[in-house]
């Protein structure tokens, strides 16, 4: 990994930034909620108690039948099908019984379903009907009251008998329909809302369960819709809320005002992208319950639950328009301890999304281009970084294939930070190096120089000693110690050949001439040269033209096929080969012979690197300056030198370029 | 009367071992040990034939110093040059100074010796009429082998003995190719094929900086040099 990457994921480290500041943005929202929601359970406790002062016509206390306005005109025939749309709202009674009331303009409706698997049937009329299944109905209006008995020994119309004396303008008897099914039977009749009636009683005794009190019947006020509390509750209600009363059955008993929020300005409505990170970010808490948004008669929300209970709750949930919310706040009412009902505020808002929407778009925002611009600088500065590290490794590479010195300046060694140190102590180091290479490089010739004097004065010496009169057996001496100076001289010369070709190559001059001609000469004289040895050419039959020096490209070659001489055994072969390239052209030697160690390839045309054994004694020393001086007459020529293994041998190939021309001038 | 020669080396013992070996040749020899030593006694008298080493004590080109000296002095006295390094061969130029040849110390005695007698020669040759001169001539070129002289289209090239050897050896027999070993035996000079190569090249520079147009040396590369006519 690139210390530009590395950088890179260090930058991530900012994305701690949003994360920071979504979760104090939701702080925020949670805190502006809570305010609010106080604020509403604040005027739902007022209202409530105003309520309760104005003495506004309340719900009753404890259980009550609820009756519901009717959609559809009703038929009373003891089957449920007119009663479909208020079927979810079916009063439970007792175990096994569902009561349903509903009211038009002229009649009050009642349906019940018992289920009652095991039937006892008797008419009303029967005298067992007691202890048979039966239904006891009481129904009050004002001070009249009265009892009905209602049971029927086949589907059918039956009729309800009055238990009860006369009671004012209560009938005698309710005319009822009775239908029956596997599970149970229903019951379904109806009476004038002329009568007024304020209270409905029920009883269900079904043989089979066991009854004490066969007439006995539950009395529940009746409640419905009231306008008059609707009325009321207007006048109190504040703006911009919806107020409801509940029925402390939850029942809803009285309404005033609208959820719905006054359009915004398409400019400052919330987009679908915004509201869209309003839920995933922010909203998460929202219940998504839409019940407040139906037009059910009975509001059954946990807040509702929880004041029934006697506690203030608050809820807050997604709004109808898009990105907005609803607080709800449900007040018990209560009169003198009894719980009348509660009262459900419900402000639609739009505020709390819009502000956290807004501070969230800005966070992001913000985070997004501090993200950008902290990601911008790291990266130039890590691109700054790399680009000074590479120029630091390409100049010590440099130096390092340059034997440790470097044309100019070592770069960033005027930086004052650590780089800068790194640069002064690669610099330092390369000098170091340079200076012991350059002083390996002339001990050589240093060496010989000085030793040239002394040569020379046992080589005088010997001259002289010639003609010294020795004794005859001293001969053998004197030739001998001329045979040890000849070679000292030879290694003296050898030691000292490096620098001086260094010299002669770098002032040898260039023509132009043609490339096959020096090599095809230079291959007439090595044949004299090879013996027994085969010598191929394999030469293009044009000319080469190229601004050569020939003189080094005859040396270069003279040293290659001297090397190549001394490896290929007794009747092998040898192959001197030109090829002209895009470039420049080629010059192959090759020759049969042991193959080069994989070790050494690189380092074959180095100075003083020889493959040869020790030398034997009396031949000439060998210093590996052969391949050196190729290699240096191929860098003259802009080329490369290289060896390479083939089949049974060697090949040595001068890659030539030419010479730079000189300017004329 | 033996012939007097001067030798100036600032090493002793190779100063001792030539001047008793060409004393032992017949010549009269003195060493001198430094430039100011030698300028002193060349002031008195000037030598016949004067032999410097270029690195003089502490002056690492005092023998070119010195040359020059005797060149004022006299136009035509002989002068050869030691030199203890190679490089030195580079650095020299026969035109610009004006030595008669330069030698490196590995040279023997013998060799030394030959070309002593070589300029001696020259000069006794210069001095009578040439009568009996073998002369050789081809195109622009005449050598005179007896007064070792060579000239081209009249002009004398001013070649040391040794150059003069090289010439020789090719102008004999023009065409035909000289390797470096037969120059080397030729010229009485026991040196490295860079060195030969050296003194061709000095030789070209020679004729060309009189003859721009010299081309007659030939280079056959991987063998040797051959006079083209």
């Amino acid at each position: 990994m690139s210390l530009r990457q590395k950088l890179l994921l260090v930058a991530l480290c900012t994305l701690a930034l949003p994360v920071a500041g979504w979760l104090y943005v939701r702080q925020m929202e949670t805190l502006l909620r809570e305010g609010q929601a106080q604020a509403l359970v604040a005027s739902a406790r007022a209202m409530a108690r105003s309520l309760v002062v104005v003495d506004a016509p309340l719900p009753p206390a404890g259980p009550a039948w609820y009756v519901e306005r009717t959609p559809v005109p009703i038929t009373v025939d003891g089957y449920a099908d007119d009663w479909a749309s208020l079927s979810p709202w079916a009063q439970s009674f007792g175990r096994n019984t569902k009561v349903m009331l509903a009211e038009d303009d002229r009649w009050l409706y009642f349906y019940a379903d018992v289920r009652a698997p095991q039937r006892h049937r008797a008419d009303a009329g029967d005298r067992l009907v007691l202890s048979a299944d039966h239904l006891i109905i009481s129904i009050a209006s004002g001070e009249d009251a009265q009892r009905y008995l209602l049971a029927s020994a086949a589907p059918g119309p039956t009729t309800a008998i009055a238990l009860d004396a006369d009671a004012g303008v209560l009938p005698d008897r309710i005319n009822a329909q009775w239908q029956e099914d596997g599970s149970g039977f229903h019951v379904e009749f109806r009476l004038p809302r002329g009568l007024r009636l304020d209270r409905f009683g029920l009883g269900v005794h079904i043989a089979a369960d066991g009854d004490n009190e066969p007439l006995s019947a539950d009395s529940r006020p009746l409640l419905d819709f009231s306008a008059a509390l609707s009325q009321e509750l207007s006048r109190l209600a504040p703006d911009g809320v919806r107020v409801r009363m509940l029925s402390p059955d939850a029942w809803l008993m009285a309404q005033s005002g609208k959820l719905a929020l006054p359009d915004l300005p398409a400019a400052e409505r919330p987009g679908w992208f915004a509201s869209l990170v309003y839920r995933s970010l922010l909203a998460t808490r929202l219940d998504d319950d839409s019940a407040w948004a139906e037009d059910a008669p009975r509001v059954d929300l946990p807040e509702v639950r929880e004041a029934l209970q006697g506690k203030p709750a608050t809820a807050w949930r997604a709004g109808e328009a898009r990105g907005s919310v609803v607080l709800a706040a449900a007040m018990p009412v209560t009169v003198r301890g009894r719980m009348h009902g509660v009262v459900l505020l419900e402000q639609p808002s739009r505020a709390v999304p819009l502000l956290a929407n807004r501070a969230l778009f800005g966070l992001l925002l913000t985070s997004f281009a501090v993200l950008l611009v902290a990601g911008g600088v790291l990266l130039l500065f890590a691109t700054r970084l790399t680009f000074r590290l590479r120029r630091l490794r390409n100049a010590a590479e440099r130096a390092q294939a340059n034997d440790g010195r470097l044309d100019g300046p070592f770069p960033l060694t005027d930086a004052t930070d650590e780089l800068g140190d790194l640069a002064r102590s690669f610099a330092r180091l390369f000098e170091v190096v340079g200076g012991y290479t350059d002083y390996l490089r002339t001990l050589a010739s240093k060496l010989s120089h000085e030793l040239n004097t002394p040569l020379a004065i046992v080589k005088s010496s010997l001259d002289n000693l010639d003609h010294a009169g020795l004794p005859p057996e001293a001969e053998p001496y004197l030739a001998r110690a001329r045979d040890g100076v000849a070679r000292l001289g030879a290694l003296v010369r050898a030691m000292s050949e490096a620098s001086r070709m260094e010299r002669a190559i770098a002032a040898a001059e260039a023509e132009d001439v043609d490339l096959a001609d020096i090599v095809r000469g230079c291959a007439e004289g090595y044949r004299a040269l090879a013996g027994d040895r085969r010598l191929e050419t394999e030469l293009p039959g044009e000319p080469v033209p190229m601004h050569v020096s020939p003189e080094l490209i005859a040396q270069a070659l003279d040293k290659l096929f001297d090397n190549a001489l001394s490896f290929t055994p007794p009747g092998g072969w040898l192959r001197i080969a030109l090829r002209p390239t895009a470039e420049g052209a080629d010059i192959t030697l090759s020759n049969q012979g042991p193959p080069l160690p994989a070790a050494m390839q690189g380092r074959l045309f180095d100075s003083l690197v020889s493959l040869r054994d020790k030398a034997t004694p009396g031949d000439a020393p060998h210093l590996g300056l052969g391949l050196y001086v190729v290699r240096l007459v191929a860098e003259r020529h802009q080329g490369t030198a290289s060896a390479r293994n083939v089949d049974d041998g060697v090949a040595f190939t001068l890659h030539l370029k030419g010479m730079p021309r000189q300017r004329l001038g | 009367m033996a012939r007097s020669i001067a030798i100036v080396e600032d090493e002793p013992l190779i100063r001792a071992n030539y001047v008793e070996a060409l004393n032992r040749f017949g010549y009269e020899t003195r060493g001198y040990g430094s430039r100011s030593e030698a300028s002193n006694a060349f002031a008195m008298r000037l030598p016949e034939l004067v032999i410097i080493d270029i690195g003089l004590g502490d002056e690492p080109e005092g023998g070119f110093d010195l040359c020059r000296e005797l060149r004022a002095k006299s136009a035509t006295l002989p002068i050869i040059f030691l030199t203890a390094r190679d490089s030195d061969f580079d650095v020299i130029s026969g035109l610009r100074l004006g030595a008669d040849d330069y030698l490196s110390k590995d040279t023997s005695l013998h060799q030394l010796a030959a070309r002593i007698a070589a300029l001696f020669r020259r000069i006794e040759s210069l001095k009578t009429p040439a009568a009996s001169e073998t002369v050789i001539e081809h195109g622009p070129l005449k050598l005179e082998s007896e007064r070792m002289r060579v000239l081209w289209n009249g002009i004398e090239i001013p070649l040391t003995v040794t150059e003069f050897w090289m010439v020789h050896t090719l102008v004999r027999f023009p065409g035909h190719v000289k390797n470096r070993d037969q120059l080397m035996r030729e010229a009485e000079l026991v040196v490295d094929d860079a060195t030969i190569t050296s003194h061709i090249k000095r030789i070209r520079k020679k004729f060309v900086a009189l003859a721009p147009d010299f081309d007659a040396i030939e280079t056959v590369h991987g063998v040797g040099y051959r006079w083209t006519p």
